[in-house]
């Protein structure tokens, strides 16, 4: 079925620690045009399980920049097609 | 990998003794040395594999000035401890000394490698303001480790001998769940506790 065309599809990715979790969040999400990354996670932690949460430590990196972890980052406008990734912090020596 | 390339000198700084469970991981281990220290044993291998390596082995974890002289003694600092406190201690040590800081890390199938020199990039705590959580046991596949190890030795001997152009301020995230590399340019958090006196000072 086709989009309207006042959407826009973000694609999302958790990888590092605790990964396998990533099979509960939807692989992609759709917000209205114009929506930021605050709205993405919004929706995200809406998606999760009831209880769940996501580190607070988690980077947050969309196109390949580094905005900050899921505590405290920029929040700029997302563009269609782009995907956010959540890097879950990783230690293990 | 370092001692192979013929780096020079190494000093290996850990504190524990082998596990069984280290051997999933730890190629420089073996069944024969389960209980003995890592650091001597890890000293006495690289020794092995090239006598013209000098190797240092320091049976503990250093504290906050030990790792500052330690620092000062080196030309980088590869971090590859079990927790996030020690990956920041030596970060900040490497900032006081002014060298560069390649940290790597693993979780399951998956690593990071960081390879940063502050103030002409950020550092560990601009990344990583408020530390994260421990978790003494977690699950890893040592083809990752080996992976992520070899590529942050490949890191410090281009920054050692002036090769290629290393990854700066840059974090390569091997996603081996997906079989996904990505490389995200990090940023300098502005009111970083750890770098911010050593980016004023470089002006």
């Amino acid at each position: 079925m086709k989009r309207p065309a006042s959407n826009m599809k973000i694609h999302i990715v958790l990888t590092g620690r605790g990964q396998t979790r990533g099979d509960q969040l939807p692989g992609h999400i759709e917000l209205p045009e114009n929506s930021h990354v605050s709205d993405a996670l919004a929706a995200l932690m809406a998606a999760l399980p009831e209880g769940e949460t996501l580190p607070e430590s988690c980077l947050l990196v969309v196109a390949g920049t580094h905005l900050g972890t899921l505590h405290q980052h920029e929040d700029p406008q997302l563009v269609d097609g782009q995907e956010l990734l959540l890097l879950a912090p990783m230690a293990g020596g | 990998m370092m001692a192979m390339a013929g780096v020079g000198h190494i000093i290996i700084a850990h504190g524990s003794t082998m596990i069984s469970p280290d051997l999933n991981r730890q190629v420089l281990g073996s069944e024969a040395v389960l209980g003995k220290p890592r650091a001597t044993h890890f000293a006495e291998y690289l020794r092995s594999m090239n006598r013209f390596v000098e190797v240092e082995a320091l049976d503990h974890e250093p504290d906050d000035e030990e790792a500052r002289e330690l620092a000062r003694r080196c030309d980088l600092v590869l971090s590859c401890p079990p927790t996030f406190e020690e990956r920041l201690r030596l970060n900040q040590a490497s900032v006081d000394a002014g060298i560069p800081f390649i940290d790597a890390a693993q979780w399951g199938v998956s690593g990071t490698l960081v390879v940063l020199e502050s103030p002409r990039t950020a550092c560990l705590e601009c990344i990583y303001p408020s530390v994260p959580p421990f978790e003494e046991l977690f699950p890893v596949v040592g083809a990752i480790s080996s992976t992520i190890g070899s590529l942050a030795a490949l890191e410090a001997i281009k920054i050692l001998s002036g090769t290629g152009e290393p990854l700066w301020g840059k974090m390569l995230s091997y996603d081996g769940y997906r079989g996904i590399p990505t490389v995200v340019s990090l940023t300098r958090h502005p009111d970083c506790r750890c770098c911010q006196e050593a980016v004023e000072t470089a002006g």
